[in-house]
């Protein structure tokens, strides 16, 4: 198991998956403010998106909703249409092999689903460590070595 | 709800004196990501949201464990962590001790 395979493997209601406001179809009880689109190239039917196209929509249409709020550290588009949005790694100076921590915020594009969850990260920049939280708010901590192979939880 | 820069201060001291859990600031973080997420979060002043929600990210997930009973971060961390998000040096706290008590 890898770590890729186990966050596929989480169900979402786990991760206390939510609907982001961009996706909600909820009447706004406020009239929404008109804000000229920018232009972006037509995309054809069936094709899949690339990571690049999907980061050039993302730019565009959400960049403002996740972006700011939680991706001062970066972003990173998938092929699965989910866009990760990922905080700055905070750093511990108690942890030998470990630089630190982040927050990773994923939005899925296809669904208008979010979830999130921290991991940390060892000095080559691998992620060792993932902590998504239930619903309940159950917190388990995910261990993985240095080469992505998973050891164990607690 | 709304937020201001003390009471974020406060949240970074209270952990620092030993006032407050990590584990608590955590979910006090967490519960403002929630309501932020629903569009309910004021920040006051408003001019500073920026530092506030730092502060805010960074308390959440600070109770992140290496193993059972031993945190990721020193209070030293800590302590920098909130000069770096929100710009203030707190006041005088005890030396670090990153296991849980």
């Amino acid at each position: 198991m890898t770590i890729d395979d186990l966050r596929s493997n989480m169900d979402a209601a786990s991760l206390g998956v939510s609907h982001s406001l961009g996706a909600t179809t909820e009447p706004s009880a406020f009239a929404a403010a008109v804000v000229p689109l920018r232009q972006i190239p037509p995309t054809h039917p069936n094709h899949p998106l690339s990571p690049e196209r999907l980061r050039q929509i993302d730019r565009v249409f959400f960049g403002p909703f996740f972006r700011e709020k939680y991706g001062a550290g970066g972003d990173r588009a998938l092929e699965n249409s989910r866009i990760r949005y990922y905080s700055p790694v905070q750093p511990t100076s108690n942890a030998g092999e470990l630089a630190g921590r982040r927050y990773v915020h994923e939005f899925d594009t296809a669904t208008g689903l979010t979830r999130g969850w921290h991991e940390t990260l060892d000095r080559m920049g691998n992620v060792r460590q993932i902590r998504p939280e239930r619903l309940d708010g159950t917190k388990r901590h995910y261990q993985f070595d240095g080469n992505g192979r998973y050891k164990g939880s607690w | 709800m709304e937020v201001d820069l003390q009471a974020v201060r406060r949240v970074f001291e209270d952990v620092l004196n030993g006032c407050m859990l990590r584990e608590q600031a955590d979910r006090w973080a967490h519960a403002v990501v929630q309501q932020e997420e629903t569009g309910v979060v004021t920040y006051a002043p408003p001019r500073e949201r920026e530092r506030i929600w730092a502060g805010v990210m960074y308390l959440y997930g600070i109770d992140m464990m290496t193993a059972p009973n031993a945190y990721l971060h020193t209070n030293d961390d800590i302590r920098r962590g909130m000069t770096a998000s929100i710009g203030v040096i707190g006041d005088e706290v005890p030396n670090d001790n990153s296991t849980v008590s």
